[in-house]
């Protein structure tokens, strides 16, 4: 067990985008944070989501066809 | 080229050395200081990093620092003024306070403010200096509460020695007193205490 989780961040293009995506994984039970985009990663929204990557899938097929993702990337540290 | 001037600022009070070693790193590209105290080496060194300077410090016997600064290729330096801070503690004296003034950052739209308020707690326990106390009222208590969205930011943050204070009138007035995740329950005496000792005040 690592006893720092790692994370994954879901970026979008605009911030209407995150908020219609946490409303549907807020529904849908998915844990998940809302945070600003790591200084590192380039994203015009500046705010993005925060998962742990064992439920990217889950977290993909609830927001599929409904909001559109720009990105997921791993998030060092 | 490699010409060291040296700036031998022993026995001297703020904010001589630091002067002086300006003086020696606007006409030279290296200066080594001497000083003989811990504000003058903060200082200097301050100083050589404002000025695009390499910073390096040795240690000699008895409390006295060598600094040798390196203007690095390119640097050009500040021309504006550099403030020595000849205080022993170069912060400012009173704690460190972050007022929480509702679950919203900013006025306008609470939707979005709802946003930055979440995104701004999250970067504050990121930071380094963290606020010594934090202050929550009005609508800024339902942070502190069961369910709140970011309790887990607010709990790491009091871990880490963050006091956090939250009004008593908010929580009775929302009815929500029974449901304080985070903090301890305050009042306004103590509220306006801590503001007004506090060395920096921020409301975000």
């Amino acid at each position: 067990m690592n006893e720092k989780p790692q994370y994954s961040v879901m970026l979008f293009k605009a911030v209407s985008y995150v908020l219609k995506a946490e409303k549907i994984l807020k529904k849908e039970g998915l844990p998940h944070k809302l945070i600003p985009v790591p200084k590192h990663i380039s994203s015009d929204c500046g705010i993005c989501l925060r998962f742990e990557p064992p439920i990217q899938s889950k977290i993909e097929a609830a927001l599929l066809n409904k909001v559109e993702i720009e990105d997921i990337r791993a998030l060092k540290d | 080229m490699s010409k060291i001037k040296t700036v031998d600022a022993r026995g001297l009070s703020c904010p001589q050395p630091v002067v002086l070693a300006k003086q020696a790193i606007e006409t030279n590209e290296q200066v080594k200081v001497i000083v003989d105290n811990d504000t003058a080496l903060e200082n200097v060194k301050r100083l050589g990093t404002k000025q695009g300077c390499d910073v390096k410090v040795g240690k000699k016997k008895d409390g006295v620092y060598e600094i040798n600064l390196t203007r690095k290729a390119g640097a050009a330096g500040t021309k504006d003024d550099f403030i020595a801070s000849c205080d022993a503690t170069p912060a400012a004296s009173g704690p460190f306070v972050i007022v929480i003034s509702a679950d919203t950052m900013g006025r306008g739209n609470d939707e979005l403010g709802y946003v930055l308020i979440r995104a701004f707690l999250h970067t504050i326990c990121l930071q380094k200096e963290k606020p010594d106390v934090m202050i929550f009222y009005n609508t800024g208590v339902k942070l502190t509460v069961q369910e709140s969205e970011v309790l887990e930011d607010l709990k790491k943050l009091e871990s880490e020695g963050v006091q956090l204070l939250v009004c008593g009138t908010c929580l009775n007035y929302f009815e929500i007193k029974d449901k304080l995740a985070a903090g301890t329950i305050s009042n306004m005496y103590d509220i306006v205490d801590t503001m007004s000792r506090s060395g920096r005040l921020l409301v975000p």
